[in-house]
């Protein structure tokens, strides 16, 4: 991924904050509140009932669009895990009704004429770095092309459980920009792991094979960039256990005082964009140097890992 | 001649009364009352022609129903073997049972052997060589370990008795061909790794492990039987912590709704990481995960104190005694597991669902 820059971080959370006993008790958790909080998650982000992952996905761009970052856009990018929308009861007559085309409602509604729109959503949590690289894939293969917007969203829906593979979820969406001029961080790989053999694996299942498979992509993603995993200078992670990557860590031989995901508590786990608050996090926090390397490590079902690896250029 | 087993209807207990079927056996064993007792009988009716007696180590006096006279040996087979027993059960059923057997055998005037059936990992925590010989505490990973350790020490200290200690490995089939007779941390283990729910190998793959057949240890303890009091370590020749795992995954690999999942091989991790994921894990509702773990934890820390356990008197004893291709028996006991046990409940659980 020579030459490609990314920037732009934006990200959109549920309106409705609550407390994880708050929602324990409107029966919204499978675990024990006590045994989630035990884990690092305290808050999350619930969407209002008649809000969709459309108006989160709206909020994300909107934050990109205020900043006048989103000239120039050539193709937008979606990915989420709930691709279905919001589909009404009742038998289907035309099955346009099951259509859903988010990434055009943007394209339409932000006046970005002339980008082209793909949809991910194999990729579970992960869609959001499968994005930057079908971004950079776009990139490659169109010379004429200069910037191509992200943005990953997803909203449970009413009465769903908000927990997955024992995290706390919330609603929320993401969204940034791969393009080709010098931007906050420069994009240098993208790493994807699949195994469909564990396609309809379990909440233990999916915990279980977590700690080889994130071993195994923190390794080859960094081997994809020249580096051993102690030579990152950053690992910004998906919210989850924090247990998991103290262990991880020490696995990888990297310092965990340089494994970042400050808003666990506040967040828990945004399906594809808890990555993107983490980065944008570090970012703003100043202690990101130019020229440090940073991995964003990310597991979802299907099951799916994808790491990509940014060098920090700042801007 | 009269043996005296208790613990007679246990795993080793019933394989030991086998092979000394034709001899003069008294079984003890644990009941609850009269229809457990009943059942057992007709149970071990099918194993020897012995008299079965109820023997609680628990009580006061365990023994009441067994002429100490005459009595030539006692073989001590009753124990809790878990390892993730409490303290206050292993020192009752090991320890303070075993004082009880040791009051019982000072009665036996006629008593030519008392035979403990402890544990090679009565040796604790220590690490490198360990001797046929009297262990001090090098402290234990969990209280089963020490119990057996205690246990060995109430009868070897103060000196008096013609007491053997045999020392024993782990089982994990019935003999060669791997036929699985009963699960242990072993079987939990590898339970783990085949269905995908733990990916970390605790220990150093280095490690030795003592794992043997039901039948080896069972013609060892007959062996011994014969043999001057003393320490014995059954121990059949090694295999490493790493081999085994190969060993297992070569066997995984070859059932296809394994392959089909695509799992990985676990990767070796330090003592603290594993134990934070088994703590993290306890706290994961109810699934499989948490009881697998619960008998493979508190054992795992031994993994990471490779033990190199000598047999010279053992072997010098038991002229019988042969190595046993230990990785030959990890293959034997998975392909056992794959066949008789993993992929029946994988079966029973697609029709369930």
């Amino acid at each position: 991924m020579n030459g490609l820059y990314i920037g732009s971080f934006a990200h959109a959370l549920g309106a409705q904050k609550r407390h994880i006993r708050e929602s324990a008790e409107a029966g919204l958790l499978r675990s024990a509140p006590e045994d989630l909080e035990a884990a690092g998650f305290r808050w999350h982000h619930v969407c209002e009932p008649d809000d969709t992952a459309y108006d989160l996905a709206r909020a994300a761009v909107a934050e990109i669009a205020a900043r006048g970052d989103l000239t120039d856009v050539d193709a937008i990018v979606y990915a989420t895990c709930l691709p279905g929308g919001e589909a009404g009861s009742g038998p289907v007559r035309d099955v346009k009704d099951l259509m859903d085309f988010p990434a055009g409602r943007l394209q339409a509604e932000f006046g970005m004429s002339r980008a082209i729109v793909v949809g991910l959503h194999q990729q579970a949590c992960t869609g959001a770095l499968g994005a930057l690289r079908v971004a950079g894939a776009l990139l490659t293969t169109e010379p004429g092309w200069r910037r191509v917007l992200c943005v990953t969203a997803d909203r449970f829906p009413v009465g769903a459980w908000y927990e997955q593979a024992y995290n706390l979820i919330s609603d929320g969406a993401a969204a940034c920009v791969v393009g080709r001029d010098p931007d906050v961080c420069r994009l240098l790989t993208v790493h994807q792991i699949t195994n469909g053999g564990l396609g309809r694996a379990g909440d233990d299942e999916t915990v279980g094979t977590y700690f080889a498979y994130t071993h195994r992509l923190v390794r080859e993603t960094a081997a994809r960039v020249g580096l051993t995993p102690a030579e990152l200078d950053w690992v910004v992670t998906q919210n989850t256990h924090e247990k998991a990557w103290q262990i991880l860590a020490r696995l990888l031989e990297l310092d965990h005082a340089r494994v970042w995901a400050p808003t666990l508590a506040d967040v828990g786990h945004v399906i594809s964009a808890d990555v993107i608050a983490n980065l944008s996090a570090l970012l703003d926090s100043g202690r990101a140097r130019p020229g440090q390397r940073i991995a964003l490590p990310m597991a979802g079902f299907g099951l799916n890992w994808q790491c990509a690896v940014l060098e920090v250029v700042g801007r | 001649m009269t043996t005296l087993i208790t613990g007679a209807d246990g795993y080793l207990g019933q394989r030991i009364a086998a092979a000394l079927r034709g001899e003069d056996l008294i079984l003890a064993v644990r009941c609850a009352d009269e229809t457990e007792l009943d059942r057992k009988r007709a149970r071990l009716a099918r194993v020897a022609d012995a008299p079965v007696v109820p023997v609680d180590l628990r009580d006061a006096d365990p023994f009441a129903h067994v002429d100490p006279r005459q009595i030539t040996r006692i073989v001590h087979a009753a124990a809790v073997i878990r390892f993730d027993v409490s303290h206050d059960t292993a020192s009752r059923v090991n320890v303070a049972g075993t004082a009880r057997v040791r009051e019982f055998a000072h009665r036996c005037d006629r008593l030519d052997q008392l035979m403990l059936l402890s544990t090679l990992y009565s040796a604790g925590r220590r690490r490198g060589e360990v001797r046929e010989t009297r262990h001090d505490d090098a402290g234990f990973v969990n209280h089963y370990e020490w119990s057996k350790w205690a246990a060995e020490e109430c009868l070897l200290d103060p000196p008096g008795l013609p007491v053997t200690v045999a020392r024993l490995p782990t089982v994990i089939a019935e003999d060669t061909t791997g036929a699985v007779g009963q699960y242990n941390a072993f079987h939990h283990t590898m339970r783990l790794y085949h269905s995908g729910l733990l990916t970390l190998l605790p220990g150093d793959p280095a490690t030795p492990l003592s794992l043997a057949t039901a039948e080896f240890t069972v013609d060892a303890v007959t062996a011994l039987l014969t043999a001057p009091p003393g320490i014995y370590q059954v121990c059949p020749g090694p295999v490493t912590l790493g081999t085994a795992i190969d060993t297992a995954f070569a066997v995984f690999e070859q059932d296809p709704s394994f392959l089909r999942r695509m799992l990985p091989r676990p990767i070796p991790c330090d003592r603290a990481s594993f134990h934070d994921m088994a703590q993290a894990a306890q706290r994961l509702r109810g699934g499989p995960l948490q009881p697998a773990l619960a008998s493979v934890t508190p054992f795992a820390e031994q993994l990471y104190l490779p033990k190199h356990f000598r047999t010279d008197r053992l072997r010098a004893a038991w002229h019988g005694y042969r190595a046993q291709n230990a990785t030959a028996l990890v293959e034997a006991a998975c392909t056992d597991l794959i066949e008789r046990s993993f992929r029946v409940t994988e079966d029973r659980s697609a029709t369930a669902t």
